[in-house]
């Protein structure tokens, strides 16, 4: 009886505690969200005050580099051959049926310098690297290394954060411009499955209809591309709390958002172009 | 501390092959846009420019020489293209040379197709201004196969109407072809020449036997 009255009052305590407007769709949805977006301001705001100030944590932003870039190479290298390849054979019925196979080399040029290539190599690393430092640090967060860290005189976020997301900046657009160099020789490869092109006539047909307005944009998004992956895994994995079970909920939220925020940079970045050009 | 020094060194390759490829793609699009090597000016006035835009490409023997590097209105019916063409070109373009703009096959962009000029003349000089020609465009083709179906179709209504005026027998064909009276009267008409035929001939048989005519139809036969 006394176990029922007790569960009676729990009950009543909570219809009391949650308040009507918790479940209007402003305070379920969208204020988290602000919430969210507030906090990564603040995480990157924390960034730009950190990275100016010495000291300079050179030797771990070149490990992360190593490992962040050179590491993701093969898998970026793998998924642009297989793009340029597919691409061109795809490609090939359509512009067949105008008779103008000639321009295949130049189409699918145009396709991965100024979209395909920085876009799905963003995503791939989005998944592998944005997915690996958000795992990082959210188990160091729960295993309280970071707190050992800073116990320690050293400064986590400088030495975590910022170097990755210098990193990340800096290694994407390297590793888009070979991904798209490794998509063109598949181009080159699909191009030559059912027909005869020279490397030397691909290679000019290529750069015929290339100008720097299909190039000079497609790079300086990748940067973009690069910090804002960085910066949502770091801020994701850094404000893990949620123990081990919050570990795999950062790496999952890194790479949901950070694809997302490419493709919304993306969008922002075709506008400017656009508009310049 | 050799496995770190070894990571450095792929990273570092990794780097520049990277940069190297930037690089590489960097030159060759500013090759083909003749950023880099030496260059001249070439200048050209047209009524039209059909379209033709900066970047566009020049065209000397079929070669690509040269970009558009600016395309400014001068008058009210006049627009300046200025040309940069490449320096180991200008040897071969001379004073008399014409621009024509064309279009890069059928559904390319245009471009400005440089004649070449006659040998005993000057080569270009930086700035020079060289004549211009203008060229069939698509507008004045389609203008005159335009012309031409109309003149078609005005021929075809004549023809109509003739063939009308015919089959209602108007007209001398169309009587000769509809008309069965006109028809009859031909018919008797070829009858009565072939019989005035016989009797001439019959009339000239028998002047030949004539003592007064013998001596003409004697000299005729020699």
């Amino acid at each position: 009886m006394a176990t029922t009255n007790s569960a009676a009052s729990e009950k009543k305590e909570v219809a009391v505690i949650v308040p009507v407007e918790s479940r209007n769709p402003y305070t379920l949805f969208i204020r988290p969200i602000l919430h969210e977006v507030a906090m990564l301001a603040r995480f990157c705001a924390l960034f730009f005050k950190e990275v100016f100030a010495p000291p300079y944590e050179l030797k771990e932003l070149i490990r992360q580099c190593f490992l962040i870039g050179y590491k993701s190479f093969p898998l970026v290298a793998i998924t642009g051959f297989i793009m340029g390849l597919v691409l061109t054979i795809q490609s090939r019925p359509t512009l067949a049926q105008f008779g103008a196979e000639s321009w295949l080399p130049a189409m699918v040029a145009v396709s991965i310098i100024r979209e395909i290539g920085p876009v799905i190599t963003a995503l791939i690393f989005a998944g592998k690297a944005g997915s690996g430092i958000g795992a990082e640090l959210a188990s160091m967060k729960v295993t309280e290394q970071i707190d050992a860290m800073e116990v320690s005189g050293i400064n986590p976020f400088k030495y975590l954060v910022v170097t990755r997301i210098i990193a990340s900046t800096f290694m994407l657009p390297l590793l888009v411009i070979a991904s798209d160099a490794v998509s063109l020789y598949g181009a080159y490869i699909g191009v030559n499955l059912k027909g005869d092109v020279s490397f030397q006539l691909f290679f000019l047909k290529v750069f015929e209809k290339l100008s720097f307005s299909d190039l000079f944009p497609a790079v300086i998004k990748t940067f973009f591309f690069g910090f804002m992956v960085a910066l949502i895994s770091c801020y994701k994995g850094y404000n893990s709390n949620k123990g081990t079970v919050g570990v795999g909920e950062s790496a999952n939220a890194s790479v949901v958002l950070a694809s997302l925020s490419i493709f919304i940079l993306d969008m922002i970045a075709v506008q400017l172009t656009s508009l310049i050009t | 501390m050799s496995n770190k020094t070894a990571n450095n060194t792929r990273l570092g390759l990794f780097v520049s092959l990277s940069i190297a490829l930037l690089i590489t793609g960097i030159y060759f699009i500013g090759k083909k846009q003749q950023l880099f090597g030496n260059t001249f000016i070439v200048n050209s006035v047209f009524k039209d420019i059909s379209g033709l835009q900066i970047g566009n490409n020049v065209r000397y023997s079929g070669i690509n020489v040269g970009i558009i590097d600016n395309i400014e209105q001068i008058t009210d019916t006049t627009v300046k293209v200025e040309m940069l063409l490449d320096e180991s070109t200008r040897k071969y373009i001379r004073k008399n040379a014409k621009a024509i703009i064309g279009s890069d096959g059928l559904m390319g962009n245009k471009i400005v197709v440089i004649t070449p000029g006659t040998p005993d003349k000057a080569q270009l000089a930086n700035n020079d201004n060289i004549q211009t020609a203008q060229a069939i465009s698509l507008d004045d083709i389609l203008l005159k196969i335009k012309i031409s179906s109309d003149n078609a179709a005005d021929i075809t209504t004549n023809l109509g109407l003739i063939v009308r005026n015919i089959s209602n027998g108007k007209g001398t064909v169309g009587k000769l072809f509809m008309d069965t009276v006109f028809a009859e009267n031909i018919n008797q008409t070829l009858i009565n020449i072939k019989q005035g035929a016989g009797g001439f001939d019959n009339n000239m048989k028998a002047a030949s036997k004539s003592v007064f005519l013998r001596g003409f139809f004697k000299k005729k036969k020699k």
